[in-house]
């Protein structure tokens, strides 16, 4: 399987994972291998913008709250440095009201965990569109 | 002036120079008039190296008290780096014995190379005073001019520092006479503070002894006025039962002039008709006799007034112990007050019953020795017991609560033997089974009788009882406030695994609908959906513990373990506030002994409080550093620090009250309720600004007497949860 996965990420668009959270670092990268993506993974902002990752990601799914950087930072960051690869959020914070905020300042999607696969594959087709 | 032939022949600009040096010379000690030594000698050496083409001129003068030598040092301005003055005078004094006459002309030059060329110029007589070295690298130096002109110099010099100390002698001398003077006057003054209070304390004297001469004769007249102005009535008669004496206390109770009642029989005045016949019978009866039934007691009786009106007397007749007929003083007292006083006395007892009765305290008095008891009417009411009862210590007992008979009768044996005033506290038990709590306080009168009071304190107790169910309702509440402010936390914790299973099980789904289905990979889903599962659990499970309302219950607790509990809840709410934690935790901690969640209660609290002090800090990173270390005492520490707002330093004693807060929003309630949590631990919780930037929050608990510590309690713990899985 990790044969077929790598050779299928040739074609397949790169989405980036970043959460501080093992869960969903293990899980989320099979379902987008599902859904028809390749997927890498870090377990923090620092970690991603480190990566040659960089340029090659076409989508970055994203945590708000982490140790560090957090998600919000890391997306002013890419800003700031003239990125524009489109961002889905996700969190596990209850609070509604960071959503709005986000979507103003650029973001695709904001997703609370936990979340379906089909809205995650939503938001995918929701950035894979506007590109 | 010898010598100013033989310069003739030089230069006239010259001679003319020495000569205005030599006046200026001559003119220095009305400069220095009044000066001290130092500014005596530093004048000099200015003008000296002003006159001569000087490269140095130096001062070493002796201090003749045996301190240090005023040490001064001129040179020319060319030089450069330049030594200091001691190290002049020292070069200066190590060439040659302290006679300064004997040294060589020669000295090693300290300023350049070679030599230079020295003239030292003893101060005083023998030189005693000190020394001047005057020194030029010149080879002609000192030409005879100069050599003059040093000589006159130094002996200026000498007489100006002799003047200069004199004078400062004379300062001395001035300064302590100053001195003495004050001090005199200082006791002058009191001598005359003294004197002053002496002859005041004599005046008292003199005017309490008129005074006590006075009182004297005010006794005598006082005396004299005794029975015109006895409030008791006094009436004499003779052997007939006429009237001779009639004072004005009777004048004024009976209504009669004095006039009007001379030499008329004492019953036709002031005896009730109804009783004169009785009067006159035994007057006759004594003076036949000699036998008396009223002589020399003290009778009550009805009075009449002139107008007609009867009223209680008490009467004590006594024979007037003259030669000759007898006669009789009688004294006679108006009781009508008395008797009014008799009856208010019963009321007022009545109302004591009452008050007895509302506040529901009675009364008793124990004599000790025949143990005779006599209660209120109100203690019958308390003990219910029957009015007519006798009141006996087996029938107090019958009341007493079982569990506390045997104090009580400890007490009862203690007061018989000590004779101490009583204070105790017990229940009693009705015969319907009602408890009802007493108190009692009582006091020995005398040597062998207790009087006591015995209240009933059931409400007291149960409103007591009632406040402390409220004081752990207010802590429940607190805990419920912080767990509110956590619930977004514990939902994010919760989120966590429940977003990996869902994940998963979505894959899982799609793996196994795929054509051919992917059956390794959905059983690798699988696997993780159930560790996620645990991990939910977990967290479950700590919400659990401290949500749960129960009543405090004592147990070993690891504050290590406590902490590291408390922070795995916290620690994403810690994150998304931008804290960064720093935990140093002490091996080896330990244990104490306590309630293990509401210890969490006050961790947590402090957490928080940590966090939300730094919430407004952008300028420096939010360090929080939570630490634990065994303290003094046999005790154990906990200290969070942050580098927070902090707090006025008069805001310490407030910090603990309830409901202060210096937050906007939050009740101030955590930390007066972590506060009395801690107390009740017998610990003590405290704050303190920190060197740097925050505060530092610490509590202290006692350890476990005999208590394991944290690693040994470790090892035998069951596991977790998620070791299981």
């Amino acid at each position: 399987m990790e044969l077929r996965q790598e050779r299928r990420a040739v074609e397949r668009p790169l989405v980036s994972v970043v959460d501080d959270d093992e869960s969903v670092r293990e899980s989320l990268p099979d379902l987008l291998g599902e859904l028809g993506f390749a997927a890498r993974t870090f377990s923090s902002a620092e970690e991603f913008l480190a990566s040659d990752c960089l340029d090659q990601a076409r989508c970055l799914i994203l945590d708000i709250a982490m140790p560090g950087m957090s998600g919000p930072d890391l997306q002013r960051e890419l800003k700031l440095r003239g990125q524009e690869i489109p961002i889905i959020f996700i969190t596990a914070s209850t609070d509604k009201s960071a959503r709005p905020r986000l979507l103003e300042q650029g973001a695709v999607e904001c997703l609370f965990k936990p979340f379906s696969d089909t809205a995650l594959l939503k938001a995918m087709n929701k950035a894979f569109h506007r590109q | 002036m010898e010598v100013l032939p033989e310069l003739a022949t030089g230069d006239v600009k010259h001679l003319q120079r020495c000569i205005n040096d030599l006046v200026s010379l001559l003119a220095l000690p009305a400069v220095w008039s009044g000066g001290d030594p130092s500014q005596v000698l530093q004048t000099l050496l200015d003008a000296l190296m002003r006159m001569l083409c000087l490269d140095l001129v130096s001062v070493r003068l002796t201090d003749l008290v045996g301190g240090a030598p005023v040490e001064i040092v001129r040179f020319a301005a060319s030089r450069g780096e330049a030594p200091s003055a001691h190290e002049i005078c020292e070069a200066l004094s190590q060439c040659s014995e302290n006679d300064s006459r004997k040294w060589p002309p020669l000295l090693r030059n300290l300023m350049g190379e070679g030599d230079v060329s020295i003239v030292p110029l003893p101060l005083g007589l023998q030189g005693e005073l000190g020394v001047i070295v005057a020194a030029a690298e010149r080879t002609d130096f000192p030409r005879q001019t100069e050599a003059l002109l040093l000589t006159v110099a130094a002996n200026q010099a000498s007489i100006g520092l002799q003047e200069a100390r004199l004078l400062s002698h004379q300062k001395r001398l001035a300064s302590e006479l100053d001195q003495r003077v004050v001090q005199r006057t200082a006791e002058l003054a009191t001598a005359n503070e003294e004197l002053k209070k002496e002859f005041a304390e004599r005046r008292l004297v003199e005017e309490r002894l008129g005074q006590e001469e006075q009182e004297l004769k005010r006794s005598e007249v006082r005396k004299a006025a005794i029975v015109d102005s006895a409030l008791d009535c006094i009436v004499t008669i003779n052997h007939e039962g006429r009237i001779t004496e009639f004072n004005p206390a009777a004048e004024h109770t009976f209504g009669y002039g004095r006039d009007e009642v001379l030499g008329k029989y004492l019953a036709d005045v002031i005896i009730p008709p109804s009783l004169r016949e009785k009067h006159r019978q035994g007057f006759a009866h004594y003076l036949a006799t000699g036998e008396a039934r009223v002589l020399g007691k003290r009778i009550e009786m009805i009075a009449v007034r002139a107008d007609g009106s009867e009223f209680p007397v008490e009467l004590a007749i006594t024979r007037i112990p003259l030669e000759g007929p007898p006669s009789f003083t009688g004294y006679l007292r108006d009781i009508t007050e008395r008797k009014r006083a008799r009856q208010e006395l019963l009321r007022s007892e009545a109302f004591l019953a009452e008050a007895q009765n509302l506040s529901r305290i009675g009364s008793f008095s124990w004599r000790v020795p025949t143990d005779e008891i006599t209660w209120s009417e109100q203690l019958y009411r308390i003990f219910q017991i029957d009015r007519d009862a006798r009141v006996t210590f087996e029938l107090i007992c019958t009341r007493i609560h079982p569990e506390d008979l045997s104090a009580f009768q400890e007490h009862i044996e203690r007061a018989r033997r000590d004779r101490s005033d009583v204070q105790l506290e017990f229940r009693l038990q009705m015969p319907d089974g009602a408890v009802k709590y007493v108190h009692v306080a009582a006091h020995i009168r005398g040597e062998h009788e207790y009087i006591g009071a015995v209240q009933d304190v059931t409400e007291r107790r149960s409103s007591e009882e009632a406040l402390s169910k409220a004081r752990s309702e207010l802590a429940h509440m607190a805990r419920v406030t912080s767990l509110g402010a956590l619930t977004a936390s514990i939902a994010h914790e919760v989120n966590q695994p429940l977003s990996g299973i869902i994940t998963n099980a979505g894959t899982c789904l799609r793996m196994l609908a795929a054509d051919p289905p992917n059956v390794e990979g959905a059983r690798e889903t699988v696997r993780r959906t159930i560790r996620d599962g645990n991990r939910a659990a977990d967290v479950i499970s700590r919400l659990r513990a401290l949500y749960g309302k129960k009543e405090p219950t004592i147990e070993s607790v690891d504050l290590n373990e406590a902490t590291r509990e408390v922070l795995a809840l916290s620690l994403s709410e810690l994150q998304r506030n931008r804290v960064i934690v720093q935990q140093e935790l002490v091996d080896d901690l330990p244990l104490v002994a306590g309630d293990r969640v509401q210890l969490q209660q006050v961790i947590l609290n402090l957490l928080r409080n940590a966090s939300d002090a730094m919430s407004t800090i952008d300028d420096r990173p939010r360090e929080l550093l939570i630490r634990t270390e065994p303290d003094d005492d046999n005790r154990v520490r906990l200290s969070v620090s942050d580098v927070g707002i902090g707090f006025e330093p008069q805001a310490t004693d407030k910090l603990f009250e309830a409901f202060y807060t210096t937050k906007d929003e939050g009740m101030g309630i955590g930390l007066s309720v972590s506060r009395s949590i801690i107390e009740r631990h017998h610990g003590r919780l405290w704050a303190m600004p920190n060197g740097g930037p925050g505060v530092t929050f610490s509590f202290s608990v006692p350890c476990k007497v005999g208590g394991l510590t944290s690693d040994s309690a470790r090892a035998s713990r069951t596991p977790s949860v998620s070791d299981a899985a």
